[in-house]
């Protein structure tokens, strides 16, 4: 008999603690009848037959009403404090957001699986040899000790032009074997075949499904038909699969990354070899083979530093690239921000449950049991976590979409989203984690309530001096991870606001800006070239309400490279690496950057007897010259070309944004030489977005079958330059506002927790004479204590900050001791007012109504 | 703390089969959880014979809807089970009781009226 008692016993742990407390007994004793009554084998197996299906029966009935009961009371119990619930959500909700925000960045980049055959073993070898040709390549790749496979690949944006429309795409240049090697044919028709990467056999084309199903209306027909990329005519052989937009966003590949010539191109070309590692073959192994190979074929190379130095790099690595380091360095200052945040609503609630002593003594008292009562608070727990946690997807939603503007990942497979089942899954751990952790911390707190004691005495127990140092020792280090993560906040805040303040040199308000390569068109001459630009402009010009245009090769805020060249002067003297750029008359009127000495650019300079040139200040003050080296002649220092003449100094600008510095320039006359590549900028009246269409539409007019791409206005790519460092400033400043709050909530749990342990001591005080004012201030320099110590703490971590924050923002600079001041006043300020407010039951205190209480 | 000053019986119809057959046979007089049991299963002839977890719920349920409370009245010691709860019926639990005996009356009436029930024998 022993035995199945012990078993139902145990089954009978699973009903909720109330109805098990409540029924424990008449259910074993039913049992125990039942179980007599059930005779024989047969019976007995029967009779466990019925009882396990009255539990499996009652049991989650038992539980459903309990949990209902439980969260009516719970609600009920909350709704009564509605500020500090409120405070409690808030914070939870924006701790456990932005920690799930960031944390979806780190899964897309970092966890995510790639869409690629053995994404583990991919591999980017930079700086990698430079080969000859296909035959060389592939000769190279079958024998290669530590590489399964490799292709290699080249990167451009071009002009698609079909029947009708035109537009620009992104164009990769692979050997024949790229889709064997990412392990993705084509979804329609067939990758490339062996041998068809040299050249006269290279005319084919696979396209990208977004490609296809936009530009091409999903039609299959496509297959076969002749395309045109920058001019050159290709046959559609395969549509890739969707979602492949591999390497960085490619809608078509082509296999003509050894014939130069094929494809007509502006710019340098840049090799990448992409590859597998061998099975078996480890990462180091891997490294050691392709360093010795890399010495070997380019003795020295392996001795370069930086960037030039060939490396051979997971692939994942590669694509998270420099987002890598920020979101990790991220994710660890949130989730640290999450655990204080869980602390310190933990705190809150444990002075909640000291507020409720009386009504759980009272319980006890009554027969509820200590599990009865835990059940209770993790109840309440949870249901303040499935809030936070509810309310948090938003927040989380929120930071997922501006990482996307602000560091947008290379595929469209990385995009950054809540809605992903590891995301989801990390929310639902962190709220349970959380749930836990404040249920928990209150209920152990329940194991030392003395019912009969406490009820005699009216008084809470003597074993809590420890959890209030414990708590004072809390707000302390909460008080100085605030004050750094303030401070943070404010050199973040200043620094961003220093770069919007920024004097560019130019004005981004009411300018629109767009591009056109006439690479591989019919404009293939630099006087058709010209001609194309002139009438562009002309037509840009007349469109009503653009008060002036022009073009330039390259527009500040939108291209990263230039060439680059020294200049010799006649004197002899040269001046440091220069850009050069290709400009059009009208062009520094159009975005408001000022010709301080000499002229401007005009149509005229085109049958000039010389080439002609505009330096910006900074080369003329490089120079030596300063404004006299208007007249004078600049030849470039390693090049036969002829001589320029300087007709005139521009501004300096800050061409790459607020964050960079400017450089030396100077900008050659389009009339005399006309790149390939040009950027309309026109200034408007009015809605500079409206602009957008109709000026596009205007030099469209020109010539259907030049695409005319990046229709943006100058805002917008000033806008997106900042869009980086905007992230990170908001992230540094959510997180000090975060943490003020919880400073806030800490330093009011604190206060208002010891104002209810000593409202004896307070009500005796006040009844012997001492003013509820001074009692008031007293309790108001207790509380500060933690607060001041904290704020010296913390001034010293927030010198250490500075460092940390300069990886995040180049512009940032180090704390210094204003900064820390004005954090530390904030604070300060905030904390008074917190316990002040605390302390307002004080003055409601009757000491009579206290003493009587006795 | 019950709920029965705000629930009328109108809100707790139709009431469970077992629950109804429970109020029964306590307006017959107290009884214990096991011997509710053990009368309604030979009253419906074995039909209706919860397991104990079912039967406790029901009797939860009903103590806090106020249909039944707790007995202090003991029967003589050598009968008495010192571990065994008694029970009595409420005057809210007779209403609710009566309340559903009603409404199984309009239903009867209605079938007896569309399908011509056979007079009991």
């Amino acid at each position: 008999m022993a035995d199945p008692l012990k078993l139902y016993r145990f089954l009978l742990k699973f009903y909720p603690a109330r109805f098990r407390e409540e029924y424990g007994t008449p259910l074993e004793q039913q049992f125990r009848d039942e179980y007599g009554d059930a005779a024989g084998g047969l019976g007995r197996f029967a009779f466990w037959a019925r009882t396990l299906r009255d539990l499996a029966i009652s049991i989650p009935l038992e539980l459903l009403r309990e949990l209902r009961q439980d969260l009516s009371y719970s609600i009920r119990i909350y709704s009564r404090r509605p500020l500090v619930t409120i405070l409690a959500v808030t914070a939870l909700a924006l701790a456990i957001g932005a920690t799930t925000g960031v944390f979806s960045v780190v899964n897309a980049l970092l966890l995510r699986s790639l869409p690629f055959r053995a994404p583990e073993r991919m591999l980017q070898l930079r700086n990698a040899f430079v080969v000859s040709g296909s035959a060389e390549f592939h000769a190279w790749r079958s024998r290669s000790a530590y590489l399964e496979d490799a292709a290699v690949y080249d990167q451009a944006e071009m002009n698609l032009s079909g029947a009708s429309l035109a537009t620009r795409v992104k164009v990769t240049e692979t050997s024949y074997n790229f889709f064997s090697m990412v392990g993705s044919q084509p979804e329609i028709g067939r990758s490339f075949a062996q041998g068809e990467d040299v050249a006269g056999k290279n005319g084919v084309a696979v396209i990208g499904y977004g490609l296809w199903q936009q530009f091409f209306g999903g039609d299959p027909r496509v297959l076969g038909s002749t395309i045109h990329l920058n001019g050159t005519p290709l046959t559609v052989v395969g549509i890739a699969r969707p979602g492949l937009d591999y390497p960085a966003k490619t809608a078509m590949w082509t296999p003509t990354v050894f014939d130069h010539q094929r494809l007509p191109k502006n710019g340098a070309i840049f090799w990448e070899t992409v590859g597998h590692l061998k099975p078996g073959i480890t990462l180091a192994q891997g490294e050691s083979m392709f360093e010795a190979e890399a010495e070997q074929r380019l003795p020295g190379s392996m001795q370069q530093e930086g960037v030039n130095r060939p490396r051979l790099v997971p692939l994942r690595e590669q694509l998270a690239g420099p987002v890598r380091r920020a979101s990790l360095v991220l994710l660890g200052a949130v989730a640290f921000v999450l655990l204080i945040a869980c602390a310190n609503v933990a705190n809150l609630l444990l002075s909640r449950v000291t507020e409720r002593r009386k009504e759980l003594v009272l319980r006890t008292a009554l027969g509820a049991s200590r599990a009865r009562l835990v059940q209770q608070l993790i109840t309440e727990s949870v249901l303040l976590t499935c809030l936070s946690a509810a309310a948090g997807m938003l927040v989380a939603n929120w930071a997922a979409r501006l990482a996307t503007v602000a560091q947008p990942a290379q595929l469209t497979v990385q995009n950054y989203t809540i809605l992903d089942w590891h995301v989801l899954g990390f929310a639902l751990g962190l709220a349970a984690l959380t749930g836990f952790m404040f249920g928990v911390l209150p209920a152990s707190l329940i194991g030392r309530l003395q019912p009969t004691e406490e009820l005699v005495r009216g008084q809470p127990g003597n074993s809590r001096s420890r959890a209030r140092s414990l708590r004072s020792v809390l707000v302390v280090v909460q008080v100085s991870l605030t004050l750094v993560l303030l401070g943070g906040s404010i050199v973040m805040g200043r620094s961003f606001l220093r770069m919007l303040g920024t004097d560019l040199g130019y004005r981004t308000d009411h300018v629109v800006t767009m591009s056109v390569s006439l690479a591989g068109t019919r404009h293939g001459t630099a006087g058709l070239r010209r001609e194309y630009y002139r009438e562009a402009i002309e037509r840009l010009r007349k469109v009503p309400g653009v008060v002036a245009a022009g073009a330039i090769n390259s527009l500040p805020l939108a291209t990263a490279a230039f060439s680059a060249d020294h200049f010799r002067l006649d004197s002899g003297r040269v001046v440091e690496p220069s850009t050069v750029m290709v400009a059009t008359p009208g062009y520094f009127q159009a975005i408001g950057t000022s010709i301080l000495f000499g002229r401007d650019f005009t149509s005229a300079d085109r049958t000039a007897p010389e080439p002609v040139a505009i330096v910006n200040e900074e080369f003329a003050r490089l120079s030596g010259e300063d404004q006299a080296l208007v007249g004078k002649r600049v030849k470039a220092a390693w090049s036969e070309s002829k001589p320029v003449i300087i007709v005139g100094i521009a501004r300096s600008v800050h061409y790459n944004g607020p964050e960079h510095g400017v450089f030396p320039q100077l900008f050659l006359a389009a009339e005399q030489r006309s790149p390939s590549f040009m950027t309309f900028a026109a200034r408007v009246r009015g809605r500079t977005e409206a602009y957008l269409p109709i000026c596009r539409d205007a030099i469209q007019s020109v010539d259907r079958q030049v695409p005319v791409f990046n229709a943006k206005t100058l805002d917008d790519r000033l806008a997106e330059t900042l869009a980086r460092p905007r992230f990170y400033t908001t992230a540094v400043l959510f997180f000090g506002a975060l943490g003020l709050l919880l400073a806030v909530i800490g330093v009011y749990g604190v206060a208002s927790y010891s104002i209810i342990q000593r409202t004896h001591e307070l009500g005796v005080r006040i009844a012997i004479g001492a003013s509820a004012q001074r009692m008031r201030w007293m309790l108001l320099r207790q509380s500060l204590l933690p607060v001041a110590i904290g704020m010296a703490a913390g001034v010293a971590g927030a010198f250490g900050l500075g460092q940390f924050l300069q990886h995040l923002m180049d512009a940032a600079q180090g704390v210094d001791g204003l900064t820390s001041a004005i954090a530390a006043v904030v604070l300060a300020a905030i904390a008074t007012v917190a316990v002040w407010s605390a302390t307002q039951r004080i003055l409601r205190l009757d000491p009579m109504q206290v003493l009587r209480a006795e | 703390m019950s709920r029965k000053d705000e629930l009328t019986a109108q809100d707790l119809l139709p009431l469970p089969a077992a629950m109804f057959h429970m109020l029964l046979l306590l307006s017959e007089g107290e009884r214990h959880g096991y011997a509710l049991k053990r009368e309604m299963a030979k009253r419906s002839g074995g039909r209706l014979n919860p397991g104990p977890g079912v039967l406790y719920g029901s009797i939860n349920k009903m103590l806090e809807h106020g249909l039944i409370e707790e007995s202090d009245e003991r029967p003589v010691s050598h009968l008495d089970d010192e571990r065994r709860r008694y029970y009595r019926i409420t005057p809210f639990g007779r209403r609710v009781a009566k309340a559903e005996a009603v409404r199984m009356r309009e239903l009867v009436e209605m079938a007896e009226a569309n399908l011509g029930l056979p007079e009991p024998a």
